[in-house]
């Protein structure tokens, strides 16, 4: 079950943008997963859902698209800026 | 105004990444690549399932080296979830070995490797085996700095396991195929057909026959070794300790 320390991987990297962007919240997170990645995309939105409880991301929905190889990228944010 | 996902809220800005989600760990991992290259350490990532006989290898090398220990040094990082078992084994075997024990962590990362560096003298070594938690899955994801990936096989585990994680073993550079010596107790079990489902997913199938309790293989096993040192122009055994390894 490596997904959860994926995501908590994603969460550092998502911090980092939204404290240099100045953003309030993120509206959306966007990332691709290829077929070869060694990460099941299911367990990953679990693991997603549980971590952005009470954080920047509660209300970001996350899109999870496919890629041929072994991509595992965080693609796009939607940040709520003030 | 948001105008790429159609929202119309004003204060929604799309922000581009397109970033490795592992970016950290691979940013320790090639810190460590570059301390190993620097010191002429070739790294080993040893994978397998639990059980698959990576400590068993790695005795069998110990016992192999023997004598000729002087000439080329080996030591081993062990990753378990507990214990102090496989190090302890390997130290009993005539190598250096420190544990990583990962908790629950179900792999090893970069940084556990970093910092397990922190207790081995590695850098008088020739060679650095990074023993993986038991797990053909998530070590598979992780980069460590190693220059080679090696995923033991046991005999055991069923003829269809390189198509069932086919992950893990598409990043094989080598697949010792283990427990060799219990064939004749597995009569359902043709390692030719291993070998070939290995070809399927393995870029470039390099597939090793050993028992760590009989020996068959570890010669060439050995010598696998010695050329991942050639192929790097480091770590080349002295001719004295080649003769006595060979």
């Amino acid at each position: 079950m490596h997904e959860y320390s994926l995501v908590q991987a994603m969460f550092d990297q998502i911090g980092d943008v939204v404290r240099a962007q100045g953003a309030v919240s993120v509206r959306r997170v966007r990332v691709r997963i290829g077929q070869l990645a060694g990460v099941e995309p299911e367990l990953f939105r679990t693991a997603y859902d549980v971590f952005r409880i009470k954080t920047f991301c509660a209300e970001a929905p996350l899109d999870i698209e496919p890629g041929p190889s072994d991509e595992l990228t965080l693609e796009q944010l939607e940040l709520e800026v003030p | 105004m948001c105008d790429s996902c159609g929202c119309g809220d004003s204060n929604v800005i799309p922000f581009e990444v397109h970033e490795r989600i592992l970016k950290g760990n691979d940013r320790v991992a090639e810190h460590n690549r570059e301390h190993f290259k620097d010191h002429d350490v070739v790294a080993i990532n040893l994978m397998g399932s639990p059980g698959a006989g990576k400590t068993a290898v790695l005795e069998a090398t110990a016992r192999a080296l023997g004598s000729a220990a002087d000439a080329v040094k080996v030591g081993v990082l062990a990753g378990d979830l507990a214990t102090d078992n496989d190090a302890a084994r390997i130290r009993a075997a005539g190598m250096i070995a420190e544990s990583i024990t990962t908790g629950s962590a179900c792999h090893l990362d970069a940084d556990m490797v970093h910092k397990g560096l922190h207790r081995l003298p590695w850098r008088t070594l020739d060679y650095l085996f990074i023993e993986n938690v038991g797990n053909l899955v998530c070590p598979a994801v992780y980069d460590l700095g190693q220059a080679a990936n090696v995923v033991a096989l046991s005999v055991t585990e069923g003829e269809d396991k390189p198509l069932k994680y086919p992950t893990m073993f598409r990043k094989a550079d080598l697949v010792p195929i283990t427990k060799m010596d219990l064939v004749p107790h597995l009569p359902n079990i043709d390692v030719d057909r291993i070998e070939y489902n290995l070809s399927l997913v393995m870029p470039r199938p390099e597939v090793l026959r050993v028992s760590a309790t009989t020996g068959l293989g570890i010669d060439a096993w050995i010598r696998w070794l010695k050329a991942q040192g050639r192929a790097r122009g480091t770590a080349c055994p002295t001719s004295a300790g080649a003769g006595l390894i060979a």
